[in-house]
């Protein structure tokens, strides 16, 4: 379970670099450079220091290329679980709070209404009406 | 059982799930004699008058797929609850429906909130059991155990209630455990 997580971008250069920072266990921070995960661990000192995160010695095993996209992904409401898009209750540009209901999804023959857990005003829909979307599928993306 | 009454609802589904959000517990049931806009999946309305029943329950904290299990087992409950009260034949529909010869007798629309997790679900059931007649456009498609028996149903609707709601509170222990 992740505790925190942020999610930016920096230039270097001509070139845009998106940048993930999370805690991904207790001591030990992952920043994630485009698709390259680097590792940081507090020594007794405080300070970070960086380490490889895969080895044996730190304890922890961090699978490669495991992905924490969804965890991380703050501004954005994905689908809690596959299924059909019935109706649309959010539009673009508008304030979104928690608890708010965004869509109606068919499925396994029940009715779920999609709600959001976190604020922000909605950037992009990124879902039609009548389409099907699978689990973790991105819905919402937020400013 | 704790049941909460109405003369008249728009939905028992919709009325459940503003219970649920004001933090009604779990088992909580809520019925109307008649609904003004009563609907199954996809809002298709369901004639709801007088004389059929028309309810709603609250349903514990569950993971999706046993309410998917939940909702099916309802309709297998309905349709149990049927046969063994009266001389009919009726038939699942799965996921949703129980039908007698080709005819709708009886509905099932389990409706869930979901954030990240599941929120809140609550599950609705329509059984046209004392009604008269259904209009022209759904007397193709609709019936009730009153038209199919010829005659009154002489057991009432709170009982056939407290038979379903008993029989799926003791399914839902079988399969979330």
């Amino acid at each position: 379970m992740l505790a925190w997580s942020m999610k930016t971008k920096i230039k270097i250069g001509e070139k845009v670099y998106r940048v993930e920072i999370s805690e991904i266990k207790e001591n030990l921070i992952k920043v994630r450079m485009d698709d390259k995960d680097y590792f940081f661990t507090k020594n007794n000192l405080g300070e970070l220091i960086p380490v490889d995160a895969r080895t044996k010695d730190f304890g922890v095993l961090v699978e490669e290329g495991e992905v924490l996209w969804e965890t991380l992904a703050e501004k954005e409401i994905r689908s809690p679980i596959a299924g059909i898009i019935s109706s649309i209750n959010v539009k673009p540009g508008k304030a979104l709070k928690p608890g708010q209901k965004v869509a109606t999804l068919i499925a396994m023959k029940m009715e779920n209404e999609i709600i959001s857990e976190i604020s922000g005003i909605i950037k992009e829909i990124k879902i039609k009406e009548n389409q099907s979307v699978d689990a973790g599928e991105v819905l919402i993306v937020l400013e | 059982m704790k049941i909460q009454k109405f003369k008249t609802l728009p939905s028992t589904n919709q009325k459940a799930k503003e219970l649920a959000k004001k933090g009604a517990k779990p088992w909580l049931v809520v019925v109307a004699e008649k609904q003004t806009s009563g609907y199954g999946k996809e809002k298709v309305p369901w004639f709801s008058p007088k004389g059929g029943l028309y309810f709603s329950i609250i349903l514990p904290k569950s993971k999706i797929e046993d309410l998917q299990t939940l909702t099916i087992l309802a309709a297998f409950i309905v349709a149990k609850t049927i046969k063994r009260n009266f001389p009919l034949e009726p038939l699942i529909k799965l996921p949703n429906d129980v039908l007698i010869g080709k005819k709708k007798v009886a509905g099932v629309l389990t409706e869930n909130i979901i954030g990240k997790d599941v929120k809140l679900s609550v599950i609705g059931i329509g059984l046209n059991t004392n009604v008269e007649k259904f209009s022209e456009e759904l007397e193709d498609m609709a019936t009730s155990l009153k038209i199919e028996l010829g005659r009154e149903v002489m057991v009432n609707n709170e009982k056939i209630l407290k038979k379903i709601v008993k029989e799926l509170k003791e399914q839902l222990k079988t399969i979330s455990e």
